[in-house]
């Protein structure tokens, strides 16, 4: 079933200088119990597209077009009462900085109970802090922590309070956006498997954010690669990964520092990311990419068909040029 | 550790250095406590060599790069900077050692003064030390941008850090780091805030300093991967204790201690 679609979404920011397009015509589709990731540089766009989603963006941000479709309605077309009951029970979010989104005067206990009361105010409060403590049970938290302050957490239990608090109204989707990023290897680790435990068992959709591709290939079975506000290449994270077509995902993946990378890795050197307030109609890739061409700087490039699941946006010449070298 | 006598002296030298931190006793603990965040550690760097320390958050790893500064004094130990204890350093003396070792922050949105621009940034340690006139420290200024790959200097000069991204700021970090040609750098996770393609230019960058100015550094990082690109030597740090050193490649492909094994074991890799 699919839980997700959005067609052709842009956003943009306001600014003195313009409007500034930090997403552009973005389509995707998400079913019920799998896992997306977006990937990307800082700057691409892809913390825009959760907060979208979320229904969180600025002030000054203006979605010009597409629709969003989250089970049968359209949530651009939501008022602020519906968006208040939305979040939370239909798309949850896990922020970046786990260490300043509990309160730092309120016991953990109850910022979660406070969650679910909005949300279901008939449910009596015993009631209540059992789901509370099933939650601390799920994330691994022992129970005598539950009356904690959050100061009294190390950052790794912080990331997970904030998880049993996203996970307190049974959502359909969770957006964790780079939930890992402020934490050591080791907690990192600890976390990811986490994450995918919860899905597996609760049957969540799950949409990762991050500019870590190792930690998006772990969670995620679906991959979006964005690159200036637009998404050039998506697909099976085997297919993203193993077999990358688009010369950016070649770069991202070349960048990438594993136990296992070579010394002498030749870095493809990034130029100037793309100004995004004065668009020009070619490729945004095309400064920084060696397979460039009059075509690529004149002409917007087109979805090219890998395979039914695998896509790149670029001109097919080029994709072809770049498989065999 | 066996260390091979025909090699020159160390540029720093660590024995048995202790740093504890004592807890304030409030109104409702029952007293003080001393928290250990660093246990008899021993150490010694060569000169022009890169140096890793790799440890979790907690494991002490920042606290040995704020000794090395002289931001804070061991409890216990001796610190020698090229075969000089530097335990007691003050006033000039004091100055004189700051001069020759400087520090890279990890979050360039933080470490960079938003008010002074790029030049006034780079120029305030050559003023402080009273280096060069004007026109000299100006073209000292120039230079070292250009060192930085922050090529043509002159455009950068009068901009503020606001204007630049996270790795152009972290370049400068870099370039007032090096402008008063220190002997030895301390880089405290300097890339851990930047992306994938950013951090590995910056790695070269580092290579290319060290390798012109046989500058000496020491990396602090957790990540494993980082450590083994740039680094010749690592030490593992686990609770202020060191665990393992020895040559980065040694480490990580045969690692003795299980603590080792654990860091090595939770790196993200792409098994799917």
């Amino acid at each position: 079933m699919t839980l997700l679609q959005v067609e052709n979404l842009s956003v943009g920011y306001k600014t003195k200088k313009g409007i500034l397009h930090a997403v552009n015509d973005i389509s995707f589709t998400l079913e019920q119990g799998r896992s997306l990731g977006f990937v990307g540089e800082s700057g691409c766009g892809k913390t825009t597209i959760g907060m979208t989603l979320m229904g969180l963006l600025p002030e000054n941000a203006v979605i010009t077009q597409g629709a969003i479709h989250f089970n049968g309605s359209n949530l651009l077309h939501f008022k602020d009462e519906q968006w208040r009951n939305f979040r939370g029970k239909g798309i949850s979010m896990v922020f970046q900085a786990a260490m300043n989104a509990l309160n730092p005067v309120i016991r953990v206990d109850e910022q979660i109970m406070e969650a679910i009361e909005v949300h279901s105010p008939d449910i009596p409060k015993t009631e209540i802090y059992k789901q509370v403590k099933n939650l601390f049970n799920m994330v691994q938290i022992s129970e005598d922590r539950l009356r904690d302050y959050p100061h009294q957490y190390s950052g790794g239990m912080k990331q997970r309070a904030i998880i049993a608090m996203a996970l307190a109204c049974n959502p359909k989707l969770i957006i964790a956006d780079e939930p890992t990023t402020a934490l050591d290897v080791i907690v990192q680790d600890q976390i990811l498997q986490e994450i995918k435990k919860i899905k597996k068992a609760l049957n969540t959709s799950v949409i990762f954010i991050s500019h870590d591709i190792a930690v998006v290939a772990d969670v995620c079975e679906d991959i979006c690669v964005m690159y200036g506000g637009q998404i050039v290449e998506k697909g099976k994270r085997e297919e993203v990964f193993k077999s990358p077509r688009h010369p950016y995902t070649k770069t991202l993946l070349a960048s990438y520092l594993s136990l296992d990378s070579d010394k002498n890795i030749k870095v493809l050197e990034i130029q100037k990311p793309p100004d995004l307030i004065t668009l020009t109609g070619g490729c945004r890739f095309a400064d920084s990419c060696k397979h460039k061409s009059k075509n690529c700087e004149n002409h917007t490039p087109g979805w090219v068909d890998l395979s039914p699941t695998h896509q790149a946006f670029c001109f097919e010449d080029i994709l072809n040029k770049d498989n065999n070298d | 550790m066996i260390e091979d006598n025909t090699q020159p002296a160390p540029i720093i030298e660590l024995s048995g250095v202790t740093k504890e931190y004592r807890t304030k006793a409030t109104f409702f603990s029952k007293g003080y406590t001393n928290v250990m965040a660093m246990d008899n550690i021993s150490l010694t760097l060569q000169r022009g060599e890169i140096f890793g320390l790799v440890g979790q958050s907690g494991s002490g790893k920042t606290t040995l790069g704020r000794l090395l500064l002289k931001l804070e004094s061991p409890t216990k130990g001796i610190m020698k900077f090229n075969g000089k204890p530097i335990n007691d350093l003050k006033g000039k003396d004091l100055k004189t050692y700051r001069s020759k070792v400087q520090m890279i922050f990890q979050d360039p949105y933080q470490s960079l003064n938003p008010h002074l621009s790029i030049a006034e940034t780079i120029l305030e340690p050559l003023i402080v030390n009273k280096i060069g006139d004007i026109h000299s420290r100006k073209e000292k200024v120039i230079e070292t941008l250009d060192t930085v790959s922050l090529a043509p200097g002159k455009e950068y000069y009068d901009r503020f850090p606001h204007q630049l991204s996270g790795g152009q700021r972290q370049r400068v970090a870099i370039a007032r780091a090096i402008v008063l040609d220190p002997e030895f750098i301390v880089a405290d996770e300097p890339t851990s805030m930047l992306d994938a393609t950013i951090a590995i230019q910056l790695f070269k960058l580092l290579q290319q300093i060290r390798k012109k100015y046989n500058m000496t550094f020491l990396f602090i990082t957790h990540n494993l991967a980082a450590a083994q690109f740039l680094c010749d030597r690592i030490a593992v740090i686990h609770d202020g204790v060191i665990v393992e050193t020895g040559p980065t490649d040694r480490v990580i492909q045969q690692p003795e201690h299980p603590y080792t094994k654990k860091l090595i074991q939770a790196q993200p890799k792409f098994n799917f």
